[in-house]
């Protein structure tokens, strides 16, 4: 057979994979929403709401509120990417990697700050405060942090066809959500703290992208993800949550209730979807860049619409039918690419 | 070398020579060193390698199809050499006494 033929065929069928398990991303990522908002509704955390709302104020108990259900998202993810680990044999490599710090492990663990208290949390709070639909909004500018932050800082080659795609993708995304943000600024309250935790989102999830790239590079990413999400659970249960103890806060009272069978059921759905969809999210890094793999990854927002619709039953309206169909040609022109061109993401 | 340090470093060494490697016995070494069978193991330390090589820290050399079923009957079989990329990032970490 043809040499050059089957090359070219060999270099498609990577690329293929690597907008495959950023698609999986974007499927798993919306469907943590569901988790994500059911949670709130649910005892331990509805009832600790409410004692910290009596006492310290509605802001406070959300932040408080927040930081408890991260730090218990982040204890399921680890314990689903533990089982991941597990099937595939890799934690041989995983000794072997948390040992090589400078190198690698530092980059996670820095990874986990940004990824951990500032995007998860600062997602929470941006939907405590302004909603999720701002929320969302604000989070689907990261690929663009993402993107900047790769390229300058390693050189990371972004084509303008990619460009164009992840310019799409965003413009969908605002138009997604942005219906029902300007009925929130319409409305008059406007909570600032709120608009914070979304540009924490944002900025969070794109430096952290930029950073386990710098990691991922001579490292396993089912290993360098789990480290990283061992980074984010030390930083909530050794440091956050004994401080906010320490504040008086109740953390550990509703720490230890939340042993009930529906509740620990939603936490595990969230581990499942946010924990996969954070492997497949890594694992695109390494076959179509950073910034492709966010770009795709994000379409996340639409995925959360359907999902959303489907188990809530919120009928949708123009903006986000509109929003979804910008997202899908975004993405479209991306899929799209000659990939021929891109045979190396970086620089020289 | 022992098997004590992550596999992908000791990909990047194995690459670190003028002629270059071909990626079945990257593969063959590392399945050694590290006591790694099997099919899965197989294939799970070349997806390393073309992580690397997507990465930019290994260039593809040399080509050929895979007519005997060295690695997989078929498929093409590639020679990996590593780039000034890639000695830039090995440094700090696998390449130290360079």
């Amino acid at each position: 057979m043809d040499l050059k033929l089957l090359k070219a065929q060999e270099y498609k069928r990577r690329v293929k994979y690597g907008y495959m398990w950023a698609m999986f991303c974007a499927v798993l990522w919306g469907l943590w929403y569901i988790p994500g908002t059911v949670i709130w509704d649910l005892n331990p955390f509805d009832a600790m709401y409410g004692e910290i709302a009596a006492t310290s104020g509605d802001g406070m108990a959300l932040v408080i509120v927040a930081v408890l259900i991260t730090a218990f998202n982040a204890a399921t993810v680890v314990l689903a990417l533990m089982v991941w680990n597990g099937v595939l044999g890799k934690f041989g490599e995983m000794k072997r990697t948390v040992k090589e710090f400078n190198p690698c492990s530092k980059w996670f663990f820095l990874a986990a700050f940004f990824g951990g208290p500032m995007a998860i949390l600062g997602s929470f709070i941006a939907m405590g405060f302004v909603g999720g639909a701002f929320a969302a909004v604000a989070a689907l500018m990261y690929p663009v942090i993402g993107s900047i932050v790769a390229s300058k800082w390693y050189g990371e080659k972004i084509s303008k066809r990619a460009f164009l795609g992840i310019a799409f993708i965003i413009i969908g995304g605002f138009t997604v959500f942005g219906g029902g943000m300007l009925v929130e600024l319409r409305s008059g309250n406007v909570a600032w703290i709120g608009y914070l935790g979304g540009l924490m989102a944002a900025f969070g999830w794109g430096i952290e992208g930029a950073i386990a790239g710098k990691g991922l590079d001579i490292a396993e990413p089912d290993v360098g993800l789990t480290l990283r999400f061992i980074g984010e659970n030390i930083i909530w249960w050794v440091i956050a949550l004994p401080l906010l103890a320490i504040a008086g806060f109740p953390m550990y009272k509703y720490a230890l209730l939340v042993f009930e069978p529906m509740t620990m059921l939603v936490l595990v759905f969230a581990g499942i979807t946010f924990g996969y969809c954070y492997v497949t999210w890594y694992k695109s890094f390494p076959l179509i860049g950073v910034g492709r793999g966010q770009g795709i990854g994000n379409l996340y927002g639409f995925f959360a619409v359907i999902f959303i619709f489907l188990f809530f039953g919120d009928v949708p309206g123009w903006t986000i039918l509109l929003g979804g169909a910008l997202c899908l040609i975004g993405s479209t022109i991306m899929f799209s690419e000659d990939t021929g061109e891109m045979e190396s993401l970086r620089g020289d | 070398m022992a098997a004590n340090r992550p596999i992908k470093f000791r990909i990047l060494e194995l690459c670190h020579n003028s002629e270059g490697r071909w990626n079945y016995e990257i593969v063959q070494q590392i399945q050694k060193e590290y006591n790694m069978k099997g099919d899965f193991s197989r294939d799970s330390i070349n997806f390393d390698i073309i992580e690397l090589a997507s990465g930019g820290m290994l260039k593809d050399i040399e080509s050929k199809v895979d007519e005997d079923g060295i690695y997989k009957k078929g498929f093409l079989l590639h020679k990996y050499t590593i780039t000034e990329f890639g000695i830039i990032r090995a440094k700090d970490a696998c390449l130290m006494y360079v």
